[in-house]
């Protein structure tokens, strides 16, 4: 016993002199008397809550500790395997190839993917058959594409700028001509500003999630192309859909938003309207006015894709907001394509200054990609100025529509969404089982159905789905046979092609006819003539 | 086209008297052109490039083989706007070209250097171990200020938010809900942007005009009200750009590029008017993707039409529900966008360390789906070739043993790390049209790959010889000083701007990296010449001394300025 208490003497001697240095620092520290007192009182007058604070120090510092990783190693549904297992596991599993070969049907396709020799334009050349042929297939609505006067502005600013950027607008990126289209575009339109896009894609799939985070309301149409849908799913919002092109619908929708607010008594949150001017699926129209009418009332904001109506509608191509007439300050977002509309590359959102610069900092595709070439822009800013200063474009490119419209509105076998206006002129088979209700992929405005009858706004699929019978597969043979039988008289048009299987909802396969003022009304004519017969033949061989 | 050079262009070999592909299209006629023939040729120039030893060329400077020479104006540049006066010393190289020297690149962007000493191969030998980067920590002082510093940041934000929002409402407008709306931004999800960002917005964003490329023209604008508006004075100041992705310098007005994208204007026009799979195909697509997918020696390859949609649209083409991403923790923003609208599961591991990936692929394959154990349908490996912010490399031979072992997918992103110094044979070039025969036959690309190796490991190793810490792989034209304190930020960002060369850098903190490791973040060209390094590392020097950066190596250890600066080679070669 004593030899054992002369053996710890030197460490007895060691604690107490290291206990009196850390007291002695410690008091030296500036406030530590405060908190001995603090720490001295409670335990007086509760002991109980010493230990209760002194459990919960040791959980925060547990805490902080635990791995940030979000490895559910610990998760219940944790099997822990011996090394060997882990090995026979790895060595067991298989994975699915990273992609499937083609099938026979897709080869074909991406074999009659018609490929342009030179410029593309009004009447390419094909590298298949070594022909021109009239172009009834890409998007040139105003004939910008091949014009000189762009070509040279292009070279010109190739030669001062270089091509590329080199850089997101962040970091030196920003260029002059940058910011002169988009003064050009937020001018051309009526808009406090706008902020410009490298990809016409990325741009609304950027918007949506630069403003809708979780908790927010987003009401939707059920025709919303791939892009939006997109947009919508990184957002995390909440989402409620309409009735395609159908306000009845939304107002009803909005309603029942704001019905299910109340009765949660939720907070306040961001609600946004999302639809299309022209849509991508159709071409059917939107009621701008309307719209709006309802965006006030219900106070939504709203967002408004103009990638096929910009450059393409109203009496210099400002779109949809010049041909009802509408200020363009009324829409919250405004977005356009300038690669469809201006013939050059990219997209544009248009409105307050408030809500462009929201987007310089968090839109995901402007702030991490590099901005657009210098010459593209400085081709589009020269797009603008040209649909400004001759409005005859427009008119007649409308002169065009008027007279597809005329052709292919009397064709039996077919039904044609698209509003007449509209220079993306969609064309579906008629399915003789059934007639026009569902010649329009989601469901039909409900005058369709005498009895009232809702569709469910949290689903996309609107409430006549389980009666759609569209043979999607023969459908699309039969209106590719007709692009093929129209490239062998001459002319190029397109299906509407689709991501089978990702899109949200299946679109009905149609042929897309895209109009331009660069042929002339005789060739759009011949053009458009060629297409009806084409129709015909093929859709009559079939039954 | 001069066709009296020492290495013919394989399309000289093919038809002598076409001046241009162009040409000998229209010419023939409209077969459709197969990739087998731009490939054939192109393996020809290749193994001619690989054959002739460019080190030993006739000449000293590959551009020599040109008789005309551009001397640093030219008549349609920006540059011929100015009156030259030199006093920042980046109009003019600093050495005058002999007689024999003849450049044929505007020397504002792309610098003339004709030293073959400044010359670098960077390879990696087969079977050589890839060392990882080892981080350095700062002193716990440096540490300790950069945490107090944004504490008294966000605090003041704070208090001037709770002040503000009572005294003067109107300015908060924007963030308070109002006749029935929501704010567009709520108060706490812009908190950073307000209160922090906006302190240094003179670093961002900075309007730029004329060629991204050695040099760049600054727009100059000021703010009177602390950053709240810019206002353009209409002055210009060039500077010396070691901020834009050039990494092989083609950024340039003039030169064999341009001319072809010139030509491809005239011919093509600017736009494809359509999507690729409706009627937006072009000879050009079919002729370029061909070649990209040679010089990366793959079956096949696809172009997008932006660089962040390549990874956003093609990853959800890839996997899908059911699937596994495993992701590096540094990935792109864009291939998180992709990942999350692909419906696959993401698991991340700790950036570039292979040992980190193989437990979690252990694990995830040994555990299979969660909740259900099912076994995963793929498991699809993302990594950066090169991380944008860090300059690390992959190590790609470490994580292709993985792949293997594992029988997962590797993807690889280049998007930064493309054109990266290596000894590839580079005679394919982005638009392979009418280029000159420097151009095509390699040698021209192959003395900017080895000019950029130069610049990039003079650089780093400079920067770490002076006693900075960086961050990444010596090879990588990515080359990081870390700052941390995020006032440093904003003052390195000026100093640098403000020197008699004026200099523009990228600053970047949090969000884009860890809250401490703020960083500056030089990008290394090719155009760059050795003056411009040291002009570099003579700005880091006397700014690092100012704002004490400088907590690298041991003091004992470090080198002055000026044998930096006259040991360059042995720097570079360290």
């Amino acid at each position: 016993m004593e030899s054992a208490t002369t053996t710890l003497e030197p460490l007895f001697a060691f604690l107490a002199h290291s206990l009196t240095t850390v007291e002695s620092t410690f008091n030296k520290l500036p406030g530590s008397a405060v908190i001995l007192r603090y720490v001295r009182s409670s335990h007086q007058n509760d002991p109980g809550r010493t230990l209760l604070e002194l459990i919960l120090v040791i959980f925060a510092i547990r805490t902080l500790l635990q791995s940030r990783t979000r490895a559910d190693r610990n998760g219940k549904h944790f099997i822990q395997f011996s090394d060997k297992e882990v090995d026979e596991l790895v060595d067991e599993w298989t994975p699915e190839p990273l992609g499937q070969p083609l099938t026979a049907q897709e080869q074909a396709d991406l074999g009659a993917v018609p490929i342009v020799a030179g410029p593309n334009g009004p009447k390419p050349k094909l590298v298949s058959s070594g022909k021109t042929a009239l172009n009834l297939a890409s998007f040139n609505f105003t004939g910008l594409a091949g014009n000189e006067d762009i070509k040279q502005k292009a070279v010109d600013t190739l030669r001062k700028y270089g091509l590329g950027s080199c850089g997101p607008p962040g970091f030196y990126g920003t260029l002059d001509v940058h910011m002169d289209l988009e003064r050009d575009i937020a001018d051309f339109l009526g808009t406090e500003a706008s902020i410009l896009y490298s990809q016409g894609f990325s741009t609304i799939s950027s918007v949506i999630p630069a403003f809708c985070k979780r908790g927010d309301i987003i009401v939707a149409d059920r025709g919303v192309n791939f892009a939006i849908q997109k947009g919508i799913q990184i957002s995390r919002s909440t989402v409620r859909w309409f009735d395609h092109n159908d306000l009845k619908s939304l107002d009803e929708v909005l309603e029942g938003v704001e019905k299910e607010r109340k009765k949660r008594r939720g907070p306040l949150t961001r609600r946004f309207i999302i639809t299309e001017g022209i849509f991508e699926k159709d071409g059917a129209m939107v009621d701008l006015p309307k719209l709006i009418e309802l965006k006030y009332k219900h106070k939504y904001r709203l967002i408004l894709d103009e990638s096929f109506s910009f450059g393409a509608v109203g009496r210099t191509g400002r779109g949809l907001t010049e041909l009802y007439n509408v200020p363009a300050s009324k829409v919250d977002m405004l977005l356009g394509s300038v690669a469809i509309g201006l013939c050059s590359a990219g997209g544009f959102c248009a409105g307050s200054q408030i809500v462009v610069d929201h987007q310089r900092i968090n839109g995901p595709s402007f702030v991490f990609s590099a901005s657009m070439p210098a010459l593209l822009a400085v081709s589009a800013s020269e797009g603008i100025n040209i649909l400004r200063s001759t409005p005859s474009i427009l008119t007649a490119l409308q002169e065009n529509v008027r007279a597809a419209r005329a052709i292919l509105d009397r064709v039996d076998c077919i039904t044609i969404p698209s509003h007449p206006a509209s220079p993306v002129i969609h064309i579906h088979v008629r399915s003789p089982s059934s007639p026009a209700a569902s010649s329009l992929h989601p469901a039909t405005a409900s005058v369709m159905s005498p009895k009232h009858h809702h569709s469910n706004p949290s689903s996309i699929l609107p409430r006549d789905a389980s009666k759609w019978n569209w043979d999607i597969e023969g459908e699309e043979r039969m209106l590719q046979d007709v692009v093929e039988e129209c490239l062998a008289q001459g002319v190029m048009v397109t299906r509407a092609k689709r991501l089978r299987g990702q899109e949200m909802v299946e679109a009905r396969p149609s042929l897309r006819l895209a109009l331009t003022s660069a042929l002339t009304k005789k060739e759009t004519e011949k053009a458009v003539g060629v297409v009806k017969a084409a129709l015909v033949k093929v859709i009559s061989r079939r039954r | 086209m001069p066709m009296s050079s020492p290495l013919p262009s394989p399309m000289a070999l093919n038809k002598p008297q076409s001046p241009s592909m162009f040409k000998k299209r229209s010419t023939q006629s409209l077969a459709p052109t197969s990739a087998a023939s731009y490939l054939s040729a192109l393996s020809q120039a290749d193994a001619r490039a690989r054959n002739g030893n460019p080190t030993s060329s006739p000449t000293s400077t590959p551009a020599l083989s040109l008789s005309s020479s551009v001397t640093s104006s030219s008549e349609d540049t920006v540059l011929n706007e100015f009156e030259l006066d030199n006093v920042d010393g980046l109009s003019l190289p600093m050495h005058p070209p002999t007689s024999e020297q003849v450049f044929t690149t505007v020397h504002s962007e792309f610098g003339h250097c004709a030293n073959e000493e400044y010359r670098l191969t960077s390879q990696h030998t087969p079977g050589a171990l890839v060392t990882g980067h080892v981080d350095q920590d700062p002193p716990y002082y440096i540490l300790l200020s950069t945490y107090i510093s944004y504490l008294i940041l966000i605090v003041l934000g704070h208090i001037r938010d709770f002040i503000g929002k009572r005294l003067k409402s109107g300015a908060y407008k924007h963030l308070m809900p109002r006749d029935g709306y929501a704010p567009l931004n709520s108060d706490f999800d812009s908190f950073y942007t307000r209160r922090l960002k906006t302190r240094m917005d003179e670093c961002f964003s900075q309007p730029v005009t004329g060629v991204a490329g050695r040099t760049i023209l600054l727009l100059d604008r000021i703010s009177p009200d602390y950053n709240h508006t810019q206002i353009f004075t209409g002055t210009r100041t060039r500077a010396l750009n070691i901020s834009s992705y050039n990494y092989l310098g083609f950024a340039q007005g003039r030169g064999g590029c341009a001319d072809a994208v010139e030509e491809s204007i005239k011919r093509y026009g600017i736009s494809s008017c359509g999507s690729r799979l409706e009627g937006g195909s072009s000879d050009l697509h079919t002729a370029s993707e061909a070649l990209v997918a040679r010089f990366v020696g793959m079956e096949d390859a696809l172009i997008s039409s932006m660089g962040f949609a390549t990874n956003s649209t093609i990853i959800p083409a890839l996997v899908g529900k059911g699937c596994l991403v495993i992701s590096d923790e540094l990935n792109h923003a864009s291939i998180r966008f992709g990942v999350r609208i692909s419906g696959a599961v993401v698991r991340m591991f700790k950036h570039n360390d292979m040992k980190s990936l193989e437990n979690l692929l252990k694990e995830v394959i040994s555990q299979g789906q969660p909740k259900t154990h099912r076994p995963w349908k793929k498991i699809l490996i993302i990594v950066e070739g090169l991380y944008s912010m860090e300059g690390t490399l992959v190590n790609l031979p470490a994580i292709i043993e993985l792949k293997k072992k594992y029988k997962s997918t590797l993807r690889l992103t280049v998007g930064d790390a493309y054109n990266h110094p290596g000894p590839a044979p580079s005679s394919s070039l982005p638009l392979w049209l009418s280029l000159p025969p420097s151009l095509l036959s390699g040698t021209e690309g192959d003395t900017r790959i080895r000019r950029l190796a130069f610049n990039s490991r003079y650089l780093h190793n400079g920067l770490i010889k002076l006693g900075f810490i960086t961050y990444g792989h010596p090879a990588s034209p990515i080359v990081p000083i870390l700052l941390f304190n995020p006032g440093k930020m904003n003052m390195f960002h000026r100093m640098m701007k403000d020197r008699q060369t004026p200099i523009v850098v990228v600053v970047v903190a949090y969000p884009a990296t860890p809250l401490v490791t703020s960083r500056v973040r030089f990008c290394v060209s090719a155009a760059h010449t050795k003056d411009d390094i040291d002009c570099v590392l003579r700005a880091c020097d006397d700014i690092g001394d100012v704002l004490d950066l400088k907590h690298g190596i041991p003091k004992g250890e470090r080198w002055t300025i000026e044998d930096v600066v006259s040991r360059a080679a042995d720097v570079a070669n360290l």
